[in-house]
C-alpha cells in the first residue's frame, strides 16, 4: 500500500501542473504556434485579405521568389539591420554611462533617475509626435537652435525628409525614448557588484579606468547579455516611429521590415507575401538569437 | 572629491536631465499657446521652451471635439491594458508555478519552448493571427485586444525566475499543514512575489500602452480605438494644428506620467533591474 | 383589468413598431471641415423630416478609409450606406460589396446626373451603376492674378487656349525670377502619399500618352513604364528640381496665406480658402497641354449601397434625399465641387455660364479621364502614388516606375486576372 502513495500523489500533482498550466498554454497555443505555423501555409499561396470571388490557391514558392527579388525588401532589411546595429551598442553603452552616473549617492540622485527614465514611460506615437514638432523644417526647435548656436551657418535641415538624414533622425529619438530602461538594467546589476572589490582593487592602487575596465565591466556580463538580447528584439521590431513621422520615406529611407510586412499584408492585402516576409523575418530574428547565444556560450568556455 | 569635479559632475547630470526634458517642455508649452502663428513663429527659437501665460484654449477644444472623444480613447486603453496586466498576472504566475515547482512530465520541454516563444515578435505573426481573429469574429473589439496577450513568455519566465529562488522548505511545510498546491501558490508564493508582479505589471502595462500595429488593423471607429491609435490619427489630420496636436499629446501623456511620478520608486529602483537582469 | 393589461401592451407594441424607425449605417469619410458640416446637417434634417429611418452617421478618418473597409468587408460588418473614392468601386463591385443602384434609385434623379457621374459609378464588369456622387471633383491651376500679370505671364481662359508645355514651364520660370514669388507652383505635396498623387498627377502621364494601365488589355507594362509616361514623371520631377514647387513641409497656406506662390495645382476643394485669402485676385487657369492633348482628372466621392444591406431601400431612400437638387447645391457651394445634378448646376452661381468655377464643367466635357475602373486599381494607386513620392524625392524615373509595374503586374497575377478583367 505505502508504494502507491507517492504514484497517485504524483499523479494529483501532475494533473495540478496541468491544469494550472492549462490557461496560459492554450492561450500561446492558439495565440502564437497557431499563428505561426498559419504563417509558413499561407506563404504558399496566393490568399487575400479581404473576401473575394476567386477561391485561393496554393503557388509554391511563387512569395518567397517575390519578397527575396524584390529591392523594396532588401531595403528594409538593410535599414532594420543598420537601425539595429547603431542602436544595440549606442543605447547600451549611453545607459550604462547613465547608470553609473547615477549608481553614486548624492544628493538628489533619485530625481536624476527619475528624469532620465521618465522618456521611457511615454508612450511611442506620442514620442514621435512630439519630436515631429521638434523637427520641423525650416521652422522647427532642433533647427532654431542649430541657427543660433552656429551664427545662421548650420541648417535648416528637412530632417524626416531627407535621404541621408531620416534614419540617423529616428535613431536619434528612438535612443532618447529607449535608454531608460537599458539604465534601469544596469543599475540593478551595478547594485549587485559588492563594494569590497572596489575598496580591495583601491588599496592595490588601481584608478577609476582601472576599477571600471577591470571590476564593473567583467561583473556585468550577465547584465550585459539581458541587455544585448532584449534591445535587439526591441529595435528589429522598428515600426511605430516611422509610420507615423516617415511612413518609411524619403525613398525608402526609413522602411523596416515590420513596416514592409504591414503594407504587403494590410493594405496590400497580400497575405500570401506578408506571411513569406513573415517567415523570412522570423528566422532571421531566430538566426541572430542563436548566433548571441552561441557568442554567449563560447565567451563562458 | 574637489569642488570643481563635484560641480562639473553636477553640471553634467543637469545638461542630461535637461536633454531629457526637452521634448517634454516643448510639447507642454506650445500645448498652452492658442495663436497657432505665434506657436510656429515661437517653434524656431528659444521661444519654444516658454509656455508664457498659459491658456487652456487647446485643451477645451480637444476635450470639446465630438469626433475626437479624448476620454473614450482613454477609458478605451485603460480597459485594454488593465485587463492585459491583471489576467496576465494570474495565468502567468500560475503557469510558472506549476513550471517552477510541480513535478510531470514534459516540463522540460514546456520550459524550453516557453523560452524560445520569447523571441518570437508578435510583430511577424500579425497577418495570421487577424486572419484568425477575424474567423472568431472578434474584429473591433476590446477582447480582440487583450486575449491573444494576456499570456506572455516574457513574463512566464521571469515569475519562473523569482519562484525559483523561493526555498521550497515554504511548501513543504504549508503541504504538512494540508495545504493544496493551488493554496501554496495562492497564499504563500504569490504574497512573496511583489518584486516581480510589480515588474510584470509594469513591461507588460507599458508594452501594451505602446501598442499600435495591432490596434491599427483591428479598430475601426470610435468604440474601441485606443489613445495611441486616435492620437496617430489626429496628427495625420491636415493642416496641422500644433497647439491642439501637443495638447491632445500633453493629455494622452498624462495619466503615464502621473502613475510614474506616484510610483517613481517602483519603477526605478531595483524593482525591474533586479528581476530581469538574470 | 387583466385584459385591460394585454390590451395596454399590444396598443404599446404598435404603437412602438410604428415610430420605431429602421436604423441605417451611414460611413462618410472625414475630409473637409465644411462637408463634414453639411452632411450632418443633411442628417439632421432627414432624420427629423421623416419617422421611418434613422440614420446613424459614422465618421471616419480619411487617411486610412480605404484600409477601414477592408477590415470592415474582412468582419463582414460594412455599414449599409458607405462613401469611397470613386476609382475604387471596381474593386469593391469585383469583390462583392456592392450591390447595383439603377433599380433603387429614383430613374428621374438618374437621368439628370451629370454624365461624368454616370460614368465614374458604372462598373465595366457588368455595365450597370453601382454608385452615384452627390459631386464631381475639378482639377485644374489657381492663380494669384496679381503675381502672374506682374511677371507677364498670359492667363488662358479656356480649354482651348490652354498652355502647352513650353508655355507652361516659361511661366513657371517668369514667375520664379518675380519679385514677391517664393514658389511658381504649389503642388500640395504637403498632402503626402496618397490619392492625390494619383488624382492630381496621372492627368500629366495621359497628357502626354502614357497611362496608368492599358485601358483594353489592362495591363501597366508598356503603359505605366513606357517612354511617354518616363518623360511625364521626369517632368514633375524637373520642376522639383529647379526649386519650383512649394515643398512638402511647408504648409498648405503659401498660396492664399502667405499669397507667396504664382499657381496652384489642386481641386475645387481649395475654393472657399482660395477665395478668401485672394478675392478678386483669385483666376482659374485650365489645365496645360503637356503632350498633345489636355487632360484633367474627374470622379469624387461617391456612395454605394453595400450588398449585406438589410434595408437597401431604406438606403437609397437617403440617398435620395442627398440627390434632391438643393441638397446637391448646398454641398456644392460648401466644398466647391461640382454639382452632380444638372438642374443644379444651371442653379448653381458659381457653375454656370459666367460662373467662376464654371471652368470645372468645360473640363469634365471635353478633356476629363476618369482613373482606370479595374478592380486593381486600391494597388495601382498605392503604388503609383508611392512611385511619385520617391519621384519627387529625386529617385529615378524608370526605376521607380517599372517598381511599380512589377507590384500590380504580381497583385493582378495574385488574384488570376480579376476575371472578367483582361480576358
Amino acid at each position: 500500500m505505502p508504494s502507491q502513495q507517492p504514484a497517485s500523489l504524483r499523479n494529483i500533482e501532475s494533473r495540478a501542473a496541468w491544469g494550472m498550466l492549462a490557461p496560459a498554454m492554450t492561450l500561446l497555443i492558439i495565440f502564437i504556434v497557431v499563428p505561426f505555423f498559419l504563417a509558413f501555409l499561407l506563404s504558399l499561396t496566393n490568399e487575400r485579405l479581404i473576401p473575394r470571388p476567386i477561391p485561393t490557391k496554393w503557388t509554391g514558392i511563387r512569395n518567397y521568389i517575390r519578397v527575396l527579388t524584390d529591392p523594396d525588401f532588401w531595403q528594409a532589411l538593410r535599414n532594420t539591420f543598420w537601425f539595429t546595429f547603431f542602436i544595440v551598442p549606442v543605447q547600451s553603452s549611453i545607459g550604462l554611462g547613465l547608470a553609473l552616473l547615477i549608481n553614486r549617492q548624492f544628493k538628489g540622485n533619485h530625481i536624476f533617475r527619475g528624469i532620465y527614465f521618465l522618456p521611457t514611460v511615454v508612450p511611442m506615437v506620442m514620442v514621435a509626435i512630439i519630436w515631429a514638432g521638434l523637427l520641423q523644417a525650416p521652422e522647427g526647435v532642433i533647427n532654431g537652435i542649430l541657427r543660433q548656436i552656429s551664427f545662421d551657418q548650420i541648417g535648416p535641415y528637412d530632417w524626416l525628409h531627407h535621404e541621408w538624414l531620416a534614419m540617423p533622425t529616428i535613431m536619434l529619438m528612438s535612443t532618447w525614448q529607449g535608454v531608460g530602461f537599458q539604465m534601469i538594467i544596469y543599475l540593478a546589476g551595478l547594485q549587485n557588484i559588492p563594494k569590497e572589490l572596489y575598496e580591495a582593487a583601491r588599496i592595490d592602487g588601481a584608478n577609476l579606468w582601472q576599477l571600471f575596465w577591470f571590476i564593473t565591466l567583467p561583473l556585468l556580463r550577465n547584465t550585459h547579455i539581458v541587455v544585448l538580447i532584449t534591445t535587439t528584439i526591441l529595435a528589429f521590431k522598428l515600426f511605430t516611429q516611422v509610420e507615423v513621422l516617415t511612413q518609411g520615406g524619403p525613398l525608402g529611407a526609413t522602411n523596416s521590415l515590420v513596416r514592409y510586412i504591414y503594407v504587403a499584408g494590410f493594405q496590400y492585402q497580400k497575405v500570401g507575401l506578408a506571411a513569406a516576409a513573415s517567415v523570412i523575418f522570423f528566422l532571421i530574428v531566430l538566426a541572430i538569437a542563436l548566433c548571441q547565444h552561441h557568442l554567449i556560450q563560447t565567451d563562458k568556455d | 572629491m574637489s569642488k570643481i569635479i563635484h560641480g562639473t559632475y553636477y553640471l553634467l547630470l543637469i545638461i542630461i536631465a535637461f536633454l531629457m526634458l526637452i521634448p517634454l517642455i516643448v510639447m507642454f508649452s506650445t500645448s498652452v499657446k492658442s495663436d497657432e502663428f505665434l506657436i510656429l513663429k515661437d517653434l524656431g527659437s528659444m521661444a519654444a521652451f516658454w509656455p508664457g501665460v498659459p491658456e487652456w484654449e487647446n485643451y477645451q477644444q480637444i476635450l470639446g471635439d465630438p469626433n475626437m472623444p479624448f476620454l473614450r480613447f482613454l477609458l478605451n486603453t485603460l480597459i485594454i491594458v488593465f485587463s492585459i496586466v491583471f489576467l496576465g498576472i494570474g495565468v502567468n504566475s500560475m503557469a510558472a508555478y506549476a513550471l517552477s515547482r510541480l513535478k510531470f512530465r514534459g516540463k522540460g520541454l514546456i520550459i524550453a519552448t516557453v523560452i524560445a516563444l520569447i523571441i518570437i515578435p508578435v510583430e511577424s505573426l500579425v497577418i495570421p493571427l487577424l486572419l484568425l481573429v477575424n474567423r472568431l469574429g472578434w474584429i473591433d473589439s476590446y477582447h480582440v485586444q487583450i486575449i491573444p496577450f494576456i499570456a506572455h513568455p516574457f513574463s512566464i519566465f521571469l515569475f519562473y525566475q523569482f519562484f525559483n529562488k523561493i526555498p521550497k522548505s515554504l511548501d513543504d511545510a504549508a503541504k504538512v499543514d494540508g495545504a493544496d498546491f493551488l493554496q501554496i501558490y495562492w497564499r504563500i508564493i504569490l504574497p512573496m512575489s511583489l518584486p516581480v508582479i510589480v515588474t510584470v505589471a509594469i513591461l507588460q502595462g507599458l508594452e501594451f500602452w505602446n501598442s499600435f500595429l495591432w490596434p491599427l488593423m483591428v479598430t475601426r471607429g470610435i468604440e474601441y480605438r485606443p489613445i495611441s491609435v486616435a492620437l496617430a490619427q489626429f496628427f495625420g489630420r491636415d493642416p496641422k494644428v500644433w497647439g491642439d496636436i501637443m495638447a491632445f499629446t500633453t493629455l494622452a501623456s498624462l495619466p503615464l506620467l502621473v502613475v510614474y511620478f506616484v510610483f517613481q520608486r517602483w519603477f526605478i529602483q531595483s524593482a525591474i533591474g533586479s528581476s530581469i537582469k538574470g | 383589468m387583466y385584459k385591460k393589461l394585454i390590451f395596454f401592451l399590444i396598443w404599446i407594441s404598435l404603437v412602438h413598431s410604428i415610430h420605431a424607425a429602421q436604423t441605417i449605417q451611414v460611413w462618410f469619410h472625414s475630409g473637409k471641415g465644411e462637408e463634414r458640416k453639411v452632411l450632418n446637417e443633411q442628417v439632421k434634417r432627414f432624420n427629423q423630416m421623416q419617422q421611418e429611418i434613422h440614420v446613424n452617421l459614422i465618421l471616419l478618418p480619411e487617411g486610412s478609409y480605404n484600409d477601414q473597409v477592408n477590415a470592415a468587408a474582412l468582419a463582414k460588418d460594412l455599414p449599409d450606406l458607405l462613401d469611397f473614392d470613386g476609382p475604387y468601386i471596381a474593386n469593391y463591385v469585383w469583390s462583392g460589396f456592392l450591390r447595383p443602384l439603377d433599380k433603387l434609385v429614383n430613374k428621374e434623379i438618374i437621368e439628370d446626373l451629370l454624365p461624368s457621374i454616370i460614368n465614374q459609378g458604372t462598373y465595366p464588369g457588368d455595365g450597370r451603376l453601382y454608385s452615384i456622387g452627390t459631386f464631381d471633383s475639378g482639377l485644374a491651376l489657381w492663380g494669384n492674378k496679381q503675381l502672374l500679370k506682374k511677371g507677364g505671364v498670359r492667363i488662358p481662359t479656356s480649354t482651348k487656349d490652354a498652355w502647352n508645355l513650353k508655355e507652361f514651364e516659361e511661366a513657371l520660370a517668369k514667375l520664379a525670377s518675380t519679385p514677391g514669388v517664393k514658389w511658381p507652383l504649389d503642388l500640395k505635396l504637403n498632402y503626402g502619399r496618397g490619392e492625390w498623387f494619383t488624382y492630381g498627377f496621372s492627368p500629366i502621364l495621359q497628357s502626354m500618352g502614357g497611362d496608368l494601365i492599358d485601358r483594353k488589355r489592362w495591363v501597366p507594362s508598356g503603359t505605366l513604364n513606357s517612354k511617354a509616361s518616363i518623360e511625364a514623371m521626369g517632368l514633375l520631377q524637373k520642376w522639383v528640381k529647379q526649386g519650383w514647387v512649394v515643398n512638402a513641409a511647408s504648409g498648405d497656406n503659401k498660396f492664399y496665406g502667405d499669397k507667396s506662390v504664382g499657381l496652384s495645382w489642386v481641386g475645387h476643394w481649395m475654393w472657399q480658402a482660395h477665395k478668401k485669402g485672394l478675392g478678386d485676385d483669385l483666376v482659374l487657369i485650365p489645365m496645360p497641354r503637356f503632350g498633345s492633348k489636355a487632360v484633367t482628372g474627374m470622379g469624387s466621392w461617391n456612395w454605394g449601397i453595400t450588398k449585406k444591406s438589410k434595408h437597401p431601400k431604406l438606403a437609397a431612400k437617403f440617398l435620395e434625399f442627398l440627390l434632391q437638387p438643393e441638397e446637391v447645391l448646398r454641398m456644392a457651394n460648401a466644398n466647391g465641387a461640382v454639382p452632380a445634378r444638372l438642374t443644379s448646376i444651371d442653379q448653381s452661381s458659381l457653375y454656370q455660364k459666367g460662373g467662376p468655377l464654371h471652368l470645372f464643367i468645360e473640363q469634365l466635357k471635353t478633356i476629363a479621364v476618369p482613373r482606370p475602373f479595374h478592380p486593381a486599381y486600391p494597388i495601382l494607386t498605392s503604388v503609383y502614388a508611392e512611385a511619385v513620392d520617391h519621384i519627387l524625392a529625386g529617385g529615378n524615373v524608370e526605376i521607380e516606375l517599372n517598381k511599380a509595374v512589377r507590384k500590380i503586374v504580381e497583385d493582378i497575377e495574385d488574384n488570376d486576372g480579376y476575371p472578367p478583367f483582361g480576358k
